[in-house]
């Protein structure tokens, strides 16, 4: 019965504490995170509380940034750009576009944006991975950052006039160089790498590591080095078990928040005009509803000729055939069923691939090791893309080739001698 | 000048910025790589002893090289003494690593304050000898062969004495000796006799005796729980709580603002757009596997047809979809100057965000090493090529096209065109023309 009473008695005191504590935890994961009290001010739309959090929103929707280089950020250029950056994410409420551009006010509207950030993705662990403290030597396994880079390129600060088509050809030729520069120092990498991790071997305190990294034999080289790394890690590890503890504790923030959502005037529900955000234009997707196009082509031309040549070639007839064909049916769906889910909206890489970057670890030939991906295989899944990708520009090259040759016409046209060999 | 050599201006722009962006891209990674290399090649040469605030991140080759070159050459007998003194003082090592792992976590922190101790020390020890002044000032001060002196306790009288027979015979080399110093710590003493040493540290020779700090080695670990446990811990109780309530949150915001807002924001259309490119390329790639491939026999003939008219649909599909985004932005989003998308950075793997866990890759030997790297950069390229090449597509054949006169300088447009189109500007082809024989 005492026990009863007096662990009611201490609840409200433990509630009391819960809200404060979730949001020290929050604004330790968070970098540049404000104190409680500025959280709290926030609510009540108080205007010393506005510049702290524009500087928060800043830093979150800005993760690219150094620590430092926010700095050089006037607090002007920092609203603004936290302004346009939630307008891109959609952010639904009009009054943040219409708070001033000096950022001494908005409060409580700021408030409401990081909360919206925070529900719509798990912000505080996304930011930590961007910024992570990298130990290892790390390569990543998966090509999706090839893949990032299509999209139509800012135009050229000097304003052209004509370009002679040589100059194309130069260019071409430096991007080849280039390349090839490109292969020779990492292979010279690849090299120095194995060579410390072979000299190093036994010497790191994690067994299934076995050797150093670049890295750590740095810090030994350097001293003062190792201290700032030492000093990063150490305010990582603070930030991620602080992002541990926010996760344990967030309930009671949301339930503060819906308050703080209560407490803000209806807006009303006339559309302002407002200003303008970069989106992709119709214009940007053009070259991309071509490329579409043309496959789209390209596939009905090979499947009129392969079903033209099927009809009339003996093909498959009677009572068996429909049961075959059935089959195949079924077994075409399933071949294409990753292939499938990976173009439709939202689906995931279609090869069922490991991704991200990897810490190398060297072992000797022959001991099994412990878990981790092994170089062999992903040679090998690298090696069949590289093979695909080959495919698919000789056949864009074809095209060209098929082109060219139709529009310079047939003979009594000059002759094409090819160049030699493939 | 040729003007058929020249383009327009659209075309130029958008061809010269698309190349550049393929250049700067380039020219980045290989700026990383340099970077990446600067240290590792500074880690296998000789170690340059850190100097206190030690400014410059890339030390001067001339003050590695001195140390193992321009050193003094010490006499047989003095190599010797070294030999022995190095043997002894790796014995030591060994056999303090198991015991004296307490006392090990108080030498890292002191390292830098007990080497900037004795190197006035040691400095003041050595007065300018003709024959071993490049020997000594090049390894004057405490190099971090300090870190051997972290496993090295303070006290063991054995060692204390034949690292003083060791210190009087080389201190007896120097042109003035000196008396060691009666107040010196095992530190210094072994500072100065291993500075006599004509090799500085190498990574190659001493390696493996080296040593994670232990302030280092509990924080590297903590980190690697922590973010495992981050990762993982995603369904419970109160994360299912947590997120209903995130919900209800954000379909009141929505209702609450006055304005209905996009179906879709910039970012979503941006991020399906990706998907679509990267949608685009894989089914061009499939189309290529099917069209590639030797049908044997009617089955696998009419598999490949499936196949093909399958690919068919899902490409309407995605054109459908893109439609479907062409309209939502010129009708909720408002057009957009002529510009790169801002870059938003998509999760690797396209899935929800993932977050980090330690991963390895093991290798078995640098061969292995290098060829995963060469594959990775090759696909990377290919993948480049392929942009490019379409980008070319686009903007040189309408170009052919349009001119008709089969004068020579049409035909030197096509040859270049040619070039770049088929053989990834490499080769040239020829042009015969049959010139009407003069009468």
């Amino acid at each position: 019965m005492g026990r009863r009473r007096r662990r009611r008695r201490v609840d409200p005191a433990d509630a009391a504490r819960a809200l404060p504590e979730a949001i020290a935890a929050l604004s330790q994961t968070l970098p540049a995170g404000p104190s409680p009290e500025t959280f709290r001010r926030a609510k009540f739309d108080r205007p010393e509380a506005a510049p702290a959090l524009w500087r928060l929103l800043f830093r979150v929707l800005s993760p690219q940034l150094a620590d430092g280089a926010s700095a050089s950020f006037s607090p002007e250029a920092q609203v603004r750009s936290v302004k346009l950056a939630l307008r891109t994410q959609g952010y639904p409420r009009r009054a943040l576009a219409q708070l001033p551009d000096d950022g001494s006010q908005g409060g409580r509207e700021l408030l409401l944006a990081l909360a919206w950030l925070l529900a719509r993705g798990p912000l505080p662990e996304r930011l930590l991975t961007q910024n992570r403290v990298q130990l290892g030597d790390e390569m990543p396994v998966c090509e999706c950052e090839a893949l990032a880079s299509p999209g139509p390129p800012a135009p050229s600060v000097e304003a052209d006039g004509c370009v002679d088509i040589r100059h194309l050809q130069w260019l071409m030729g430096k991007l080849r160089f280039r390349w090839r520069n490109l292969m020779a120092s990492q292979q010279e990498q690849c090299a120095l790498l194995g060579k410390i991790h072979s000299y190093t071997r036994g010497c790191h305190s994690d067994r299934s590591l076995g050797h150093l990294s670049v890295t750590e034999t740095e810090l030994l080289r350097d001293p003062e080095g190792g201290r700032q790394l030492l000093r990063r890690l150490e305010r990582e590890n603070a930030r991620l078990q602080a992002a541990l503890e926010w996760r344990r504790r967030e309930l009671v923030f949301w339930r503060w928040m819906d308050t703080v959502l209560g407490a803000c005037p209806p807006e009303a529900s006339q559309p302002t005009f407002l200003p303008r955000i970069p989106t992709p234009g119709t214009g940007a997707l053009e070259p991309l509803v071509r490329e579409l196009q043309a496959l789209q082509g390209e596939l009905r031309e090979a499947v009129e000729a392969r079903r033209a040549a099927w009809e009339a070639g003996v093909g498959g007839r009677g009572p068996q055939w429909s049961a075959a064909r059935t089959a195949l049916r079924e077994a075409v769906g399933q071949d294409l069923a990753a292939l499938r889910q990976a173009c439709e909206r939202g689906g995931g890489c279609s090869l069922a691939q490991p991704h991200g970057p990897h810490r190398l670890v060297r072992t000797e030939a022959g001991v099994p090791g412990g878990p981790g991906l092994r170089a062999p295989e992903v040679i090998e899944a690298l090696r069949s893309q590289e093979a695909r990708l080959e495919v698919v520009l000789r056949q864009l090259q074809g095209q060209c080739r098929q082109e060219l040759a139709r529009l310079v016409g047939a003979p009594p046209g000059p002759v094409w001698i090819l160049p030699p060999g493939r | 000048m040729d003007t058929a050599f020249t383009l327009l201006a659209g075309s130029s722009r958008r061809l010269v910025a698309e190349l550049r962006d393929a250049l700067d891209s380039c020219a980045e990674r290989q700026r990383q790589l340099e970077r990446s290399l600067r240290v590792s090649r500074r880690l296998l040469r000789a170690w340059e002893p850190a100097e206190t605030l030690a400014p410059e991140p890339t030390p001067g080759p001339e003050t590695n090289e001195e140390a193992p070159s321009a050193a003094c050459i010490p006499s047989p007998q003095d190599l010797k003494e070294l030999e022995l003194l190095t043997q002894a003082l790796e014995k030591a090592v060994r056999v303090r690593k198991g015991i004296s792992k307490a006392g090990e976590g108080n030498k890292a922190p002191s390292l830098k304050s007990g080497s900037i101790a004795t190197s006035p020390a040691t400095r003041a020890s050595y007065p300018p000898s003709t024959s071993h002044r490049a020997g000594s000032r090049a390894s004057e001060t405490e190099p971090p062969r300090g870190i051997l002196q972290t496993r090295v306790p303070t006290k063991d009288l054995p060692e204390r004495r034949l690292l003083s027979v060791g210190d009087q015979a080389c201190m007896g080399q120097g042109a003035g000796a000196t008396k060691p110093k009666s107040g010196l710590r095992n530190e210094q003493i072994v500072l100065s006799a291993a500075s006599q040493a004509p090799e500085a540290f190498t990574l190659k020779d001493k390696g493996i005796l080296l040593q994670l700090p232990e302030a280092f080695r509990k924080a590297a670990s903590r980190n690697s729980r922590l973010w495992a446990q981050l990762s993982s811990t995603q369904t419970s109780d109160s994360v299912d709580a947590a997120t209903t309530a995130k919900t209800q949150f954000l379909q009141k915001m929505q209702t609450t603002s006055g304005w209905p807002g996009p179906r879709l924001s910039a970012t979503e259309v941006e991020a399906e757009v990706r998907h679509l490119q990267k949608a685009c390329l894989l089914l061009r790639l499939r189309m290529g596997e099917e069209l590639t491939a030797d049908p044997k026999d009617w089955m696998q003939e009419y598999r490949c047809l499936l196949t093909l008219e399958e690919l068919q649909a899902i490409v309407g599909q995605c054109l459908h979809r893109l439609r479907e985004l062409c309209t939502v932005v010129e009708q909720q989003l408002g057009p957009w100057p002529e510009g790169r998308f801002p870059r938003a950075s998509l999760p690797c793997g396209g899935g929800a965000d993932p977050i980090w866990s330690p991963q390895l890759l093991l290798y078995s030997s640098t061969q292995e090493l290098q060829t995963l790297a060469a594959l990775r950069l090759r696909v990377a390229m290919l993948h480049q090529q392929i942009h490019l090449e379409k980008v070319l597509m686009a903007e040189l054949l309408p170009l052919v096209s349009k001119q008709e006169p089969l004068g020579p300088p049409w035909l030197a447009l096509c040859r270049a065109v040619h070039s770049l189109l088929c053989e990834g500007g490499q080769r040239f082809l020829t042009i015969l023309r049959e010139d009407k024989p003069a009468d």
